[in-house]
């Protein structure tokens, strides 16, 4: 197989400390274990494994400075985390009747409105060109949006007041509409925006990393709305999460954990730096905002469940020694974990149960606060209603059959994830640096080095699946000829009749609004946008509330920024 | 590796849903043009833009990332038609529908669901365009 010859395999590491002499006939096995990320594996691990810093991080108890051992004083015996998955489809109707499912029947605790991608990422009305020609897939990654009206239909007879949301706007051109959006529909409703809880995203690794958009403002734009978002939940919701930085995205694209780790620090400091050059929050309260995080648990389970814990370790390090924050509230990391879809396989998708229950047991024992199992149909659909509550059980089940609740840090003091989890502080230290001498997390997403790290790692992974060095049941080994059990893939309403009735809302939208009042609220933003010192968030709120569509909002966006080139041809 | 009597076949890569993860495309690219194929990156093409650079680049085949509806990769193969490229063989991957397959399969498209290995996708690429001569593994 030529395959074989061209593809490069994985570069050994053999372990570099000069006192452990490896007999040579275990040299191979030793050469050939390690971790995903390339962390070398040993048979035994012992007390001379764990580094000095962090058996000194070991004695502090959850809840306090560095957070090793958790985020809270008594983690799950005072709350458990919350169960929070992505879920939509379909048109605003269809968003808001598996929402509904979700928290009144199934027992979810928080609500993620998944948008479509085509519309809502690009910030592309229906009628779009783009969009006619795949109109048929709309409205299949989530929930399609013509204007404020639709997000009135997707949260009808939701207790806004009492739950704890992210509304969407993972990617941050379409968070400046979709949070607007959502704020607005509750101020609608007589809530005072300071007791709406949830969370944004606005997130720079999926769409300047993992899957760029066609058309996209660039990096330095994307940021400055962030900081506007910052600054506008700090004088006014502190229940809101404004941003999050999303390690997962990272991590799926590519980037190993340690890489994951550095880059998340990186995206922090970008943050800390911009909004302390601006003055106008305190970084010390900024620190605690921006503290909820998202990462990716693998089914390299035990590195990551230790990557969580250095996490914790590494922002609370990084706030109290580059920052000088002594105040251990505004150091604390608080963690949601989504399970990697790429694990999902598309042979056997029940098999998938199992790699989503394993998941998500390690993302508790390393003691995050929400999490998102992925669907076991993630390789071929978003999910299913049965998928969906499949993943809701799993959580269920392990909050409520194991005992896991009961103690804090189960893996605390284990040699083996004590190792792991100095080692992942180390290499994510490491790259950091690589990060912030190349000129810092904006630099290295705009010059493709973090673009070319995942790249490498991919290449990696795929080689140790061909050969079968890395072996996954059902595809590559143990595979059977005809499938004795089929799933199919979620699919929504048929054919294109979910654009078609977004085309009529869309093209209802603007007969019926007050014409001159949308023109004159983008005629704002423009002016607006034209000018950083001046925070954006309110001209959102306005043109949003005037029924301009998201195309005309992204159209503003497109013409006064331009489009970011992301360093890939693909 | 390719035949050295034929120069090298050309494929065009593109990706027919508006959705950028280029993992999958990254890799498979990589392992054609490391068995010899010339790769033309396309990038989120519409449809009728995956059959115009087919068209305009004169390629030997055609892979398309899919990410959606089987419905939008039927109207690249239309649109391939209409423009006179109908005859060049098009293979397919991505998150395809298992209940979709078959209307592709129906239409001569072959179809590599996630999981498949890239030495079967290369093999198909060396097939579909006659380069599979003396050396063809049959996996």
């Amino acid at each position: 197989m030529c395959l074989l010859e061209t593809l490069p395999l994985p570069v050994v590491k053999v372990s570099e400390k000069p006192d452990e002499p490896i007999a040579s006939s275990t040299l191979m096995i030793e050469q050939q274990s390690e971790t995903t990320s390339g962390i070398p594996l040993k048979l035994l691990y012992g007390p001379d494994d764990v580094p000095s810093g962090i058996t000194e991080a070991l004695g502090m108890p959850p809840g306090r400075a560095p957070y090793l051992r958790g985020a809270y004083p008594r983690m799950y015996r005072d709350r458990a985390w919350r169960i929070f998955q992505l879920s939509g489809y379909g048109n605003p109707e269809d968003m808001n009747e598996r929402l509904k499912f979700l928290l009144f029947e199934a027992g979810e605790t928080g609500i993620i409105i998944k948008h479509d991608r085509m519309t809502d990422d690009h910030l592309y009305d229906v009628d779009h060109p783009e969009i006619v020609e795949r109109r048929e897939d709309v409205g299949l990654t989530g929930t399609v949006t013509v204007g404020l009206r639709d997000y009135e239909t997707i949260l009808s007879d939701l207790p806004l007041e009492s739950i704890y949301a992210k509304p969407g706007g993972g990617v941050p051109q379409s968070a400046v509409y979709t949070l607007p959006s959502y704020w607005s529909v509750a101020s609608r409703r007589g809530i005072p925006l300071e007791k709406l809880a949830g969370t944004g995203q606005s997130d720079f690794f999926l769409t300047y990393l993992g899957c760029p958009t066609k058309e996209q403002i660039p990096p330095e734009a994307a940021i400055r709305f962030n900081l506007d978002l910052i600054e506008w939940c700090s004088e006014r919701m502190p229940r809101w999460v404004p941003v999050s930085i999303a390690g997962y995205n990272a991590a799926d694209s590519g980037l190993s954990a340690h890489q994951e780790l550095g880059a998340v620090m990186a995206n922090a400091v970008q943050y800390l730096d911009m909004i302390a050059a601006r003055g106008t929050v305190d970084v010390e309260r900024l620190a605690h905002r921006i503290g909820g995080v998202n990462f990716r648990v693998s089914m390299e389970v035990f590195e990551d469940a230790a990557k969580l814990r250095a996490a914790r370790k590494m922002w609370s390090d990084l706030l109290g020694q580059r920052y000088g924050i002594t105040n251990e509230k505004a150091r604390q990391m608080r963690i949601h974990v989504v399970t990697a879809g790429s694990a999902m396989t598309y042979q056997e998708p029940l098999n998938n149960i199992v790699r989503g229950t394993l998941m998500a047991l390690f993302s508790v024992l390393g003691g995050t606060q929400s999490l998102g199992v992925s669907g076991y149909d993630e390789a071929m659909s978003i999910p299913s209603d049965h998928a969906h509550l499949m993943s809701i059980r799993i959580q269920q089940i392990l909050q409520n059959e194991i005992n896991l609740r009961e103690v804090a840090d189960p893996l605390g003091g284990s040699y083996y994830v004590e190792s792991l989890t100095g080692e992942l502080e180390m290499r994510g230290w490491e790259f950091f640096e690589q990060i912030q001498s190349r000129g810092g997390f904006l630099a290295v997403l705009d010059d493709g080095f973090l673009l070319e790290c995942a790249e490498e790692n991919n290449q990696r992974i795929v080689a140790g699946m061909e050969t079968g060095e890395r072996a996954i049941v059902g595809v590559n080994t143990h595979t059977i000829d005809d499938p004795i059990f089929e799933v199919e893939a979620f699919e929504g309403r048929s054919g294109a009749q979910t654009w078609e009735m977004a085309m009529e809302r869309l093209s209802d939208l603007r007969r019926t609004r007050h014409r001159r009042g949308a023109m004159e609220s983008l005629h704002h933003l423009r002016e607006v946008c034209l000018d950083e010192s001046v925070n954006a968030i309110p001209a959102f709120m306005e043109a949003v509330m005037a029924d301009a569509s998201i195309g005309e909002i992204g159209d503003v966006l497109r013409e006064t920024f331009g489009d970011w080139q992301a360093p890939i041809s693909v | 590796m390719s035949d050295y009597s034929q120069p090298p076949a050309r494929v065009l890569i593109a990706k027919s849903s508006l959705d950028g993860h280029w993992r999958g495309v990254a890799v498979v690219s990589r392992a054609l043009r490391e068995a010899g194929f010339e790769v033309i990156l396309g990038g989120m093409l519409r449809p009728s833009e995956i059959a115009g650079v087919a068209a305009a680049e004169d390629v030997d085949l055609v892979g398309i990332n899919v990410g959606g509806r089987v419905e939008v990769v039927e109207r690249a193969l239309d649109e391939m038609e209409s423009v006179g490229v109908g005859d060049i063989p098009v293979f397919v991957g991505g998150t395809v529908p298992p209940q979709g397959i078959s209307r592709l399969t129906s239409r001569g498209v072959e179809v590599f669901p996630p999981g498949s290995s890239l030495g079967s996708i290369v093999n198909a690429a060396r097939r579909l365009t006659g380069r599979d001569s003396a050396v063809g593994d049959g996996s």
